[in-house]
């Protein structure tokens, strides 16, 4: 028997595989393709206080083993979340995180605040880093000081929620704002979210995406979201005995392993589930043979064994 | 639209047939069996499926036509996302059929599909066409690569709607670019006639429009349109409009049928990375007719057919 099971910031978990915030609506739409229960946690897209309409279209453009988007953080808003999809996500036992995100740290305190009663719910995924939203967003996550002030206003306000942090690969060391982070009382890191990106349509000379730029994700980023994992488990993470929830254009199992190895104790799969809505599934049972394989009986010792 | 009608999973297809249509077009056969034979034979005019070309190699180098050269490189990793023609099954089998254009690296690729090569697909995915028995015309809008959906829907109506006069208004850019297989250019006239085989199999009788006028009208098929409401003034309780095609094509179509209070339909493209709700990738500026209120909808799930006066254009 191998043991896929992972202590993820004090929650254990069934196994190591996550869907990443945002490729995966609200679990609901993902239902129709696999067992929402066979996933080791689920996250959902991001929670803003207010409704948000996003951006305009287009939203998304393929790139060369990749995509961007710019969706802006389309989402039903915190109140509506709580009243539609808290239900719906009591009939699964897999742990949900749900990722917040905003653009005043007030902002983000009044949906921390709003979840944090919310038993239905394992932690919050800290949005400092998305590239497509003008103010706040990605400013909170490139720099040092913003992050630890709006880490520790959150945890303030989250209750016993575990309180992950996610990062940009958009700054010039990523070990400084991981450390803020964690300083600040992150109890877990969650990397990478996307690259800001351009897709120029050399015909008009215009931006394809009507935010113009984008974020990338998709196999194009793995190499790099790798070598980050990597970095940040030896400089930050492990010193600290803190989790990694690491991913970014994993498709399959040997691309899962590979972060496990850098340093990761649970990958996110994200882009992976538009071409294979059951991606995730997938690569729990690869994750299963890899180990049978190497015979190795817990996944666990597998983090950050890089020779 | 109404919600998602039917169940949609992940399959494995069989290609049955694969061949082009004139220059640029192709029309495709797929084989399904077992559950996706049982799913996908109530799939409905308008939805779609999603198919994954990333595996298929490209064509031989000398089939690469110039001007895909460059895009022809780009590594694909995302599904396509194609409606149907036609829908047909015997026994327990069932035949999907696509009319797809050439224009980029996943099409190309393609191309290159032989009888009894295997195709992952998802589907049958969003919501088709509303049909209503007691209309006496049902007017379809097809401008360009527009036209797959309506033949799926002619057939629909001649089964369902035996009462519904059905006819069609194609337009392209130019003539080679009407996707139909064997166009009757001597029959073309004012008046709607047999020219098209494609819906003329379902008593559908065609009107035709080139931006250039090297067939049928000089103008585009939305002008047509208009000329012949106005003309023949059918009742508006009595008649519907489904469009397919550009967005300016049925923006323009939207707008005709608001002047003329006839209750129109209009299948959307949006660039889709899932095609599944995933994403929210595809939205579509939605208008709630009683409240006013305004935001966004899917395209791939919550349409692709929507109504054209709930769409903000
Ligand atoms: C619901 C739906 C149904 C469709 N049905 C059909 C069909 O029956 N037959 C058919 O030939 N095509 C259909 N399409 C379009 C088809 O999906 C694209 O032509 C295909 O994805 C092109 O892929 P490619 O890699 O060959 O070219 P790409 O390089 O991806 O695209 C070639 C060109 O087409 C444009 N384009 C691609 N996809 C779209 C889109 N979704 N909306 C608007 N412009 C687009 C691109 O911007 C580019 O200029 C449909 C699209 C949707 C959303
Ligand atoms: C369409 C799309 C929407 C996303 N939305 C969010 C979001 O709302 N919040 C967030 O933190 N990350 C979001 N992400 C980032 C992903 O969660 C993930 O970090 C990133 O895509 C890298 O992983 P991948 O290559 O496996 O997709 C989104 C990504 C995509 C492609
Ligand atoms: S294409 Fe992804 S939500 Fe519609």
């Amino acid at each position: 028997m191998i043991d896929l099971t992972v202590n993820f910031a004090g929650l254990k978990l069934k196994n190591p595989v996550f869907t990443a915030s945002g490729t995966c609506g609200y679990a609901d739409e993902l239902a129709d393709f696999m067992d929402v229960n066979q996933l080791g946690a689920f996250i959902t897209k991001s929670i803003t206080l207010h409704k948000r309409d996003g951006n305009s279209v287009p939203r998304v453009v393929e790139t060369d083993s990749g995509m961007l988007n710019a969706i802006g953080l389309a989402n039903i808003g915190v109140d509506k979340f709580i009243a539609e999809k808290i239900p719906l996500i009591r009939q699964y036992n897999t742990p949900f995180f749900v990722n917040i995100a905003g653009q005043t740290i007030e902002e983000y305190v009044a949906v921390a605040q709003k979840l944090a009663n919310c038993e239905e719910i394992a932690g919050l995924e800290l949005n400092i880093s998305c590239p497509n939203v003008k103010k706040g967003g990605i400013t909170f996550g490139t720099d040092p000081k913003l992050v630890s002030e709006i880490t520790s206003a959150i945890k303030k306000n989250a209750g016993k929620k575990i309180l992950m942090v996610k990062l940009t690969p958009s700054v010039t060391d990523i070990s400084t704002i991981a450390s803020a982070a964690i300083e600040a009382g992150a109890n877990a890191l969650s990397m990478i979210n996307t690259f800001t990106a351009m897709v120029i349509d050399i015909e008009t000379r215009q931006a394809v995406l009507a935010n113009r730029t984008g974020g990338l994700s998709g196999p194009a980023i793995k190499p790099i979201a790798v070598y980050l994992t990597n970095k940040v488990y030896n400089e930050v993470a492990k010193p600290a005995n803190i989790p990694i929830l690491a991913g970014g254009g994993i498709k399959n199992a040997s691309d899962a392993i590979e972060f496990i190895i850098a340093g990761a104790t649970a990958v996110s799969i994200g882009t992976a589930s538009f071409i294979y809505p059951d991606s995730a599934i997938k690569i729990i049972d690869g994750l299963k043979k890899y180990c049978q394989r190497h015979k190795i009986a817990k996944i666990s010792e597998l983090t950050g064994s890089l020779k | 639209m109404a919600e998602t009608q039917f169940q949609k999973a992940i399959f494995t297809a069989s290609v049955s047939y694969n061949k082009a249509i004139g220059k640029h077009f192709f029309n495709l056969r797929l084989e399904l069996n077992g559950s996706a034979a049982e799913i996908f034979r109530k799939a409905l005019p308008g939805q779609f499926t999603e198919l994954d070309l990333s595996r298929l190699a490209l064509p031989a180098e000398e089939q690469i036509p110039d001007e895909l050269s460059e895009c022809s490189q780009r590594q694909i990793l995302l599904r396509r996302p194609f409606s149907f023609t036609n829908i047909e099954y015997s026994g327990s089998k069932v035949i999907l059929e696509i009319l797809y254009c050439v224009l980029g690296p996943a099409t190309l690729r393609m191309k290159t599909l032989k009888p009894s090569d295997k195709i992952n697909l998802i589907g049958p995915l969003g919501n088709g066409f509303k049909i209503s028995s007691d209309k006496k015309l049902a007017i379809l809008v097809a401008g360009g690569m527009g036209a797959p959906p309506l033949q799926h829907l002619a057939k629909e109506l001649k089964d369902k709607c035996p009462g519904t006069e059905t006819i069609v208004f194609a337009g392209a850019k130019n003539i080679s670019q009407l996707p139909y297989y064997d166009i009757k250019l001597e029959k073309i006239s004012q008046e709607p006639a047999f020219v098209l085989d494609e819906f003329a199999k379902h008593n559908v009788k065609a009107l035709i429009s080139t931006d250039d006028g090297s067939a049928g009208f000089k103008g585009f098929v939305t002008e047509m349109l208009k000329n012949w409401l106005k003309s023949k003034k059918p009742d508006s309780g009595k008649t519907i409009i489904y469009a397919c095609g550009p967005e300016a094509m049925m923006s323009s179509a939207a707008a005709i049928s608001s002047e003329f209070n006839i209750p129109c339909q209009v299948s959307l493209e949006r660039l889709m990375a899932c095609g599944t709700g995933l994403c929210q990738g595809c939205a579509v500026r939605y208008i709630n007719k009683q409240t006013k209120e305004t935001g966004y909808k899917l395209c791939c799930k919550d349409g692709p057919v929507f109504w054209a006066d709930e769409v903000v254009w």
